[in-house]
């Protein structure tokens, strides 16, 4: 074993550093390390569709988070398997890392639905920094564009292609909005308000086939409806990042299951942020939590509670959502375009 | 277009490859018409398994200096490449391999060691070579591969870089190489996300000339045979050796002589004898061995016989650093040695210029019946370059020897003063043309004699050479010499000034009125140039690669005012990023 403890933190985001930043403010001496699988310093999620749009330039993006120090951060690093027997985390590229103590805080990337796999190949997915630079010029030369789903950051994606004069067809299934589910109300009050956008928007229908032609894609929807289009994307919610932790003796189900201390089942094993499954005393069930600040104090709590604190994690905040006009009460999501929410 | 300007750095350990997956991206990427400088690093330890680097900074503009960080490193052994990581970029590209045979141990493995904005890219170095040939030899080809479709590069012309580089070889080698390119072309691009903004695509450049893809040591064997050299006396030094390597098995096709003496001492003599019977001589060395040369050398002098040494210089003193490149001969070669000892110092700039200096050095020596000195540095000699291929020089160059005519005869006086110092030379066995030859000071005959007079009308013949040697040579290089003021000037020599005149040309980018001035002659030296130079400038800075600041002093004392230095004793070559940044805080 390391001298020190080995505070080891899976992720980069928003829990990830603010679980290594409480860590480092509780304990001096402790080594702690931040694993990402992205080759990117700490960045604003939020901001990538103004990114994209090229509105805002790429250190706009960065957080510029103080609190982290003496902190080593291996970026471009996926972990591919957690032994919490001889407390070993293998990486993809076959180093081993020896932990003492574990935060999970490997957040979440793009649903796939089943019902999608004969055409998967042909979506793009935009949930991360890798994903925004991989199609970056591709979504600035595209003209077309067929969104489907349509959750909070495919809706936010929507406005970003509005604004650059992109001509968009969306449609909204109301399953998009996973975990939660949108009424019959709400997707009628939405697409109704979407009208002003001066877009196509396909309700109640559903994609049946996307195919490849001499460079742009053919979208057929089971009503019969036929788009060509230069790009297809889909936003049918967010997956939390678990493979790594399965067959590892950490128990899951779609995220990581922790307690409302955020500690898994296995001792010095904590998991926070979007890929966590918390349990939630009241309705007595997990919830997942997503946005940007319940990933900030989620990352707090894992860390104390980790050095020996008993806290229970809170829901940041009762706010409204405003979706397209529809008030939608979430727990989980705020507009971040300051700095101060760092 | 858009332009290509972009450093590649390959690291592997001795025998991995390295250098020749560096050799061949510059092969391919010259034969695509672009601009190639590259440098390799070496252990330097004469045999050794130790870290190899090879630096290669391509353009589609002209190029003047190596880069000083890299935008892509390829790692081929990681315990290497961890240390190289510290001249990537910060936003720099790492190939590392992502399935190595063995597992690597915590901190063992280049990728953990990737800062936050450097993009890593696994690729299955290992695993690709392997499967293209059987074995982990191709992993330098497979990251090639990778490193080709990343960048969106045309496949097949670089498949025959590699035929061409392998032509030699047996086929299965040639196929090995070749397939192990193409898993590791196919492999990317089937499996990478690309998030890097580098690319190729579109870039096509006028189709090139034929070109020279050569470095200093090879130019400078070139330029001595093609300048008629008949006999080189010499003993293996690094960075020199290869000069020697070349010539042992070209000169003799040219009907020429090659000695390998037991030291230095004996080849400077063995030089000066073939010189003094009227051949055209030459030997070249580094550091330690121009340092035992040093008592010869002002027998060539005195006794005015022409010699040519070659000083690739390496970090000293001593035996110092053998594969390191310094700038810390000029004081030994401009000043070193016995009494007032006029000698030509010619220092190239580039690579192309190690042509020129070496055709020039031969010609001069043989005309002025004198000693000269070319000074290179590690850089040069191993820095490869694609340049034109040299004209081969005129016949003026070719014999320049004064001879006596029949009248000088009757009372031959070999060394008869004159206006410009150069007595006509016969050569022995000249009939008529007989006399003494000593390393005593002499009379016109040279018959030795230690007047009072005597020896100062000696002296001075010997440097009235100089007043004539400097129109002979290149002018000095100066940058926008058109204006009347700079608020900068950078000065420079040797392989540094390729880096100053490309900071200058960046500083001026940035609204610096700089200019740049560097002289190949650096004994005599034109101090009328330089003090015009230095009049038009408000500051003065002399980077070069040494810790005193050798050349700083020497200029320091003809322009009679204070210069600003920029001393680097890394082993790296002078980085244009460096002095820029000098001029800046200017
Ligand atoms: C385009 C977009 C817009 C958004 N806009 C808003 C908004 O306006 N307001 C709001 O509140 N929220 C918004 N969100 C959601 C918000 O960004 C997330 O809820 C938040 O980032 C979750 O934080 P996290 O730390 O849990 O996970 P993440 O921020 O997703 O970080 C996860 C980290 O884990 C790493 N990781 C994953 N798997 C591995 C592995 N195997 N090995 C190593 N590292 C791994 C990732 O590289 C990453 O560093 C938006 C999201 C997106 C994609």
């Amino acid at each position: 074993m390391p001298e020190n403890d080995h505070y080891v933190i899976i992720g980069n985001g928003p829990a990830g550093n603010h679980a290594a930043a409480t860590l480092r403010q509780k304990d001096k001496d402790a080594k702690i390390t931040i694993i990402s699988d992205e080759c990117v310093p700490y960045y604003y999620k939020p901001r990538l569709t103004d990114f994209i749009a090229g509105e805002i330039a790429k250190e706009d993006l960065m957080v510029n988070f103080q609190d982290v120090k003496d902190i080593r951060i291996r970026c471009g690093q996926a972990v591919k398997r957690i032994d919490p027997d001889s407390k070993l985390l293998f990486l993809q590229h076959m180093e081993k890392i020896e932990f003492s103590k574990l935060i999970i805080a490997s957040g979440s990337r793009a649903r796939v639905l089943p019902t999608m796999s004969g055409y998967a190949d042909h979506l793009k997915f935009v949930t991360s920094y890798t994903d925004v630079m991989e199609y970056k010029e591709e979504i600035r030369k595209a003209e077309n564009f067929f969104i489907f789903g349509g959750d909070l950051v495919g809706f936010k994606f929507f406005k970003m292609l509005n604004s650059m004069d992109k001509t968009v067809t969306i449609m909204i299934d109301p399953d998009a909005f996973w975990p939660y589910r949108l009424t019959r109300d709400m997707l009628e009050q939405i697409s109704e308000n979407l009208l002003k956008f001066n877009t196509e928007i396909i309700v109640k229908d559903e994609v049946l086939s996307i195919d490849r032609q001499n460079g742009s894609y053919r979208v057929k929807t089971r009503k019969g409806i036929e788009k060509n289009v230069d790009m297809v994307l889909s936003f049918n919610g967010l997956n939390p990042n678990i493979e790594f932790a399965k067959g590892s003796g950490i128990d899951i189900d779609y995220g990581i299951l922790v307690d409302e201390y955020l500690k898994t089942n296995v001792d010095g094993i904590y998991a926070c942020g979007s890929c966590a499954q918390i349990y939630n005393q009241a309705i007595k069930s997990y919830t997942t939590s997503i946005g940007w600040p319940n990933a900030v104090v989620q990352g707090e709590v894992a860390a104390l509670n980790l050095l020996g604190d008993h806290k229970i994690i809170e829901s940041v905040g009762q706010k409204y959502f405003d979706l397209e006009g529809v008030k939608i009460k979430t727990t989980w999501w705020e507009d971040i375009n300051e700095d101060n929410d760092a | 277009m858009k332009d290509i300007n972009i450093v590649i750095e390959i690291c592997g350990s001795a025998g991995e490859g390295t250098i020749s997956a560096g050799e061949i991206t510059s092969r391919f990427m010259s034969s695509q018409g672009f601009e190639i400088m590259s440098f390799d690093s070496y252990p330097a330890e004469i045999r050794g398994f130790g870290k190899c680097v090879a630096h290669t900074r391509i353009s589609s503009r002209q190029i003047y200096s190596p880069g000083k960080l890299a935008d892509v490193l390829i790692a081929l052994n990681d315990k290497h490449a961890i240390s190289q990581l510290s001249t990537l970029k910060e936003n720099g590209i790492l190939i590392y391999d992502s399935q190595p045979a063995r597992p690597h141990k915590e901190d063992e493995s280049v990728a953990g060691w990737a800062k936050p904005g450097m993009i890593s890219y696994g690729i299955p170095l290992n695993m690709l070579a392997h499967k293209a040939s059987g074995n982990a030899r191709g992993m330098n080809m497979v990251a090639l591969g990778a490193l080709a479709a990343l960048f969106y590069v045309d496949k097949s012309p670089f498949t025959d870089s590699i035929k061409t580089r392998y032509a030699k070889k047996k086929q299965i080698v040639i196929d090995s190489n070749v397939n192990s390119f193409l898993e590791g072309y196919n492999w990317t691009k089937e499996n990478i996300k690309k998030i890097d903004p580098h690319s190729f695509k579109d870039i096509t450049l006028p189709k090139p000339k034929e070109k020279l893809i050569i470095n200093g040591n090879q130019l400078v064997a070139r330029a001595a045979l093609d300048a008629d050299l008949s006999f080189y006396a010499g003993y293996p030094i690094t960075p020199a050796t290869k000069i020697m390597e070349i010539l042992s098995r070209e000169l003799p096709k040219h009907g020429g002589v090659l000695l390998q003496t037991e030291d230095e001492i004996s080849a400077i003599g063995a030089v000066i004898g073939a010189g003094f019977g009227g051949k055209r001589a030459m030997t070249a060395t580094s550091g330690p061995g121009f340092a035992l040369m040093t008592e010869f050398t002002g027998l060539s002098v005195m006794a005015e016989v022409p010699a040519v040494i070659i000083n690739s210089q390496r970090a000293g003193p001593s035996t110092g650093i053998p594969t390191k490149t310094e700038q810390s001969d000029f004081n030994s070669a401009v000043l070193g040695g016995t009494g007032d000892c006029p000698r030509i110092v010619l220092a190239p700039a580039d690579t192309k210029s190690c042509y020129e200096a070496t055709v020039l050095a031969l010609y001069l020596a043989e005309k002025y019946q004198t000693l000269v000195v070319v000074l290179l540095d590690f850089f040069l000699s191993n820095s490869i370059r694609n340049i034109n291929i040299p004209e081969k020089p005129s016949s003026e160059y070719l014999d320049a020897n004064i001879a006596p005519d029949k009248n000088d005869f009757k009372d031959y006086q070999r060394y008869k003063i004159t206006k410009n110092g150069i007595s006509p030379r016969a050569i022995p066995g000249t009939p008529g043309g007989m006399f003494f030859s000593t390393g005593l000071e002499h009379d016109a005959y040279g018959r030795p004699n230690y007047s009072e007079a005597g020896h100062t009308a000696m002296t001075q013949k010997r440097f009235a050479k100089f007043n004539t040697v400097l129109t002979e040579a290149p002018a000095p290089e100066i940058s926008a010499n058109d204006r009347d003021e700079f608020d900068i000037g950078v000065i420079s020599w040797g392989s540094s000034a390729g880096a100053a005149h490309e900071a200058v040309m960046s500083a001026q980018k940035e609204g610096i009125n700089a200019s740049s001035f560097s002289s190949m002659m650096l004994s005599p030296f034109p101090e009328k140039a330089l003090i015009d130079f230095s009049d038009k400038c408000k500051k003065i800075l002399i980077p070069e690669l040494n810790f005193s600041g050798q050349f700083a002093g020497f200029a320091t004392r003809i322009l009679k005012r204070s210069v600003e230095r920029l001393n680097f004793i890394t082993g790296r070559p002078m980085a244009s990023e460096d002095i820029l940044q000098k001029m800046r805080e200017m």
